[in-house]
């Protein structure tokens, strides 16, 4: 068990202090700073289990004590790690990005309050997917989720995150609509319409008056959210669609282009993600009961698995949502634009309210099975994600795919990929699965994502998400004018929170009086108002 | 079989529809509300059990001590990551413990 880890200029007995003060807010029994409480806030899927280690954990249960905890770490200069539930395994989980940082489990917050009419949900950061899904559920209210491949996690934390789903609504962080925010001095804001006391409008008009500041509040360590607007899909009348698979790695091209205008258009009203075989395989089997052989997966291998389980080397799946002549209108248009690719196999899906629903995420139901692929090499595993942003363009993607194959191949990992559409660009997810007990592998690990994003950089691509190990890396690839943005960030931290007490290192933004803080962001002042 | 029939049939059935707020310290209702999403049918840890052991599923077993229960959620074990006792307190870890050792007559 590695030594606890104390924050700067915090003592032991500084510590035992902070403790009383904490309990006095939340009780003594939603304090979490044993040995085994640091370990169950560790990162599941550590790459380094030495780093990012919390010093301990608090939980609770109203924005009012969220409020006097952050007032209380802000008088000793205690950073805090938000967490909305701490599952979104491969970015981190639970886990800080600075070790003796103490989380802020927001889990117990789990109100949910739904407006039917409206098609709206008010919910607190506890509140998981699978929370919401039994609400409405119980109270047969028909609205849909937009779950993500992993549905254990927070509905908002998600939104907030920028993860995705495949509805309609599937871009999770433009359906939020209206927060409350808890800021470091202790200040609780609401934005947009929420701004207004009594508002009855906060969750349906996302701008308000003057500056909206939503996005602010997403991917960053700008403030503590504990109330997040969300909207929900109403549920359709009939759900058409085909499930494709193709056989070639170059198929890829013209699918994408293929989907591209048609997602521009709006017969494609819900993102599709275009996945390779492994995406799939890895949920229903095992490497080891195909080989023993170290090093990337060879082409006799992924042929077995694919002939056995009947995949191509990329699959997709389309659904048009809605009522039934408008679906059925649209359903030949798309069938055309598939069969002059000449997929493997093209196999129409159909379902009309009133059926059983298959869960599946395509249908806003959530579910966990997809991370199965924890266990692809056989022992304890896990996974991080290398996710550019690319243009929708075949010739781009193709290029991309082949240029991150022959890293995947270098560094003897095998290749798990998909090119997820959004309505103007791709982002190309890339899964390192590994194996945990596998030392000389996951020494691999480290500079095999390093590789990945040097490359994409050189080809003018950067990440949407990533783990808490490559933060400051990603951030420092958005460049322009010698990082404005990251200097931009740091000036809104230093203005809100410059002692750093809410989640220091997030997104790659650190006050600039923290050791930490890049020095390109540093020179701020000096660069003030710098044109390229 | 198409990807998406191969998870629809690793996922098997859509999850609970149980209340969303367990009666306090109801082991069942907790199992359902805390652990349902991976320990039911189609979930990841009801799958990748199913690789090694039979029954999968955790209510169906008659092997669990209540001890064991508590330990492994908390620690974790093998692909299942730690519980921190933010999302599951000490007394509803162990309401879940007693029920999932108690016997269910096969459920």
């Amino acid at each position: 068990m590695p030594d606890i880890v104390l924050p700067s200029g915090l003592t032991h007995a500084r510590l035992d202090a902070l403790r009383r003060e904490f309990a006095g807010v939340v009780g003594a029994r939603n304090l979490f700073f044993d040995d085994l409480d640091r370990e169950s806030y560790r990162d599941k899927f550590a790459i380094d289990e030495a780093r990012h280690r919390p010093l301990g954990a608090i939980a609770p249960l109203t924005a009012e004590e969220v409020r006097q905890i952050v007032r209380i770490a802000a008088k000793v200069k205690t950073p805090l790690w938000p967490i909305s539930r701490g599952k979104n395994f491969g970015y981190g989980g639970s886990a800080p990005v600075l070790s003796g940082s103490i989380v802020l489990d927001l889990s117990r917050m789990k109100k949910i309050e739904v407006d039917v009419d409206n098609g709206t949900a008010l919910l607190e950061p506890g509140v998981g997917f699978y929370d919401l899904y039994d609400h409405l559920q119980a109270n047969k209210i028909p609205l849909w989720l937009s779950t993500p491949a992993n549905s254990w996690g927070s509905v908002i934390g998600n939104a907030l995150d920028r993860g995705v789903g495949y509805t309609p609504y599937g871009e999770n962080t433009s359906k939020l609509c209206g927060l409350e925010v808890v800021l470091a001095d202790g200040d609780i804001v609401r934005t947009g319409m929420g701004a207004v006391a009594g508002s009855s409008t906060w969750n349906l008009y996302r701008y308000g008056f003057g500056p909206a500041w939503d996005q602010m509040f997403a991917q960053s360590n700008f403030g503590v959210v504990t109330k997040a607007g969300v909207w929900l899909m109403p549920e359709p009348e009939s759900v058409l669609g085909m499930d494709l698979e193709f056989d070639r790695p170059e198929d890829l091209g013209p699918l994408i282009d293929a989907l591209g205008p048609l997602r521009r258009e709006g017969l494609l009203q819900a993102n599709p993600t275009i996945g390779n075989w492994l995406r799939a395989a890895s949920m229903v089997t095992r490497r080891t009961d195909w080989t023993d052989k170290p090093g990337a997966l060879d082409d006799s291998v992924i042929d077995a698995i694919r002939k056995k389980f009947g995949m191509g080397w990329w699959g997709v799946g389309l659904r048009i949502f809605g009522r039934e002549p408008v679906n059925r209108t649209i359903y030949p248009i798309l069938e055309k634009a598939m069969t002059d690719l000449k997929p493997l196999s093209l196999k129409p899906t159909s379902w009309k309210r009133g059926e059983p629903i298959a869960p599946t995420p395509n249908m806003g139901v959530p579910m966990t099975a997809p991370l199965q692929s924890a266990n692809w090499h056989g022992g304890v595993g896990g996974h991080v994600g290398f996710s550019p942003v690319l243009p929708q363009s075949g010739k781009l993607a193709l290029d991309q795919f082949h240029a991150t194959y022959a890293r995947y191949k270098q560094f003897g990992m095998d290749y798990q990929a998909s090119f997820a559409f959004g309505e103007r660009h791709l982002i190309n997810v890339n899964t390192v699965l590994f194996n945990r007990d596998d030392p000389a592998m996951m020494k691999r690990v480290d500079p095999f994502l390093k590789s990945l994003i040097a490359d994409a950089r050189a080809r003018g691509y950067c990440e949407y998400r990533t783990h808490l190990d490559y933060m400051d890396t990603v951030a420092a690839t958005y460049d322009f004018n010698d990082h404005a943005l990251l200097r931009l960030n740091q000036r809104v931290k230093d203005a809100l929170d410059p002692g750093g007490v809410i989640a220091p290192g997030k997104s790659g933004i650190w006050p600039s009086a923290h050791a930490k803080a890049p020095a390109r962001a540093k020179g701020s002042a000096r660069r003030k108002g710098r044109r390229t | 079989m198409s990807r998406v029939m191969l998870i629809a049939a690793a996922v098997l059935a859509a999850p609970l529809a149980a209340a969303a707020q367990p009666a306090a310290l109801d082991g069942h209702a907790l199992f359902h509300a805390k652990c349902g999403m991976c320990h039911e049918a189609g979930g990841m840890g009801t799958g990748l059990l199913a690789r090694r052991v039979q029954p999968a599923e955790l209510e169906k077993r008659a092997n669990l001590t209540a001890g064991y229960v508590f330990q492994y959620a908390r620690r974790g074990l093998g692909n299942m990551p730690p519980i921190p006792p933010g999302d599951v307190g000490d007394d509803q870890l162990k309401a879940i413990a007693d029920y999932l050792a108690a016997p269910h007559g096969g459920k």
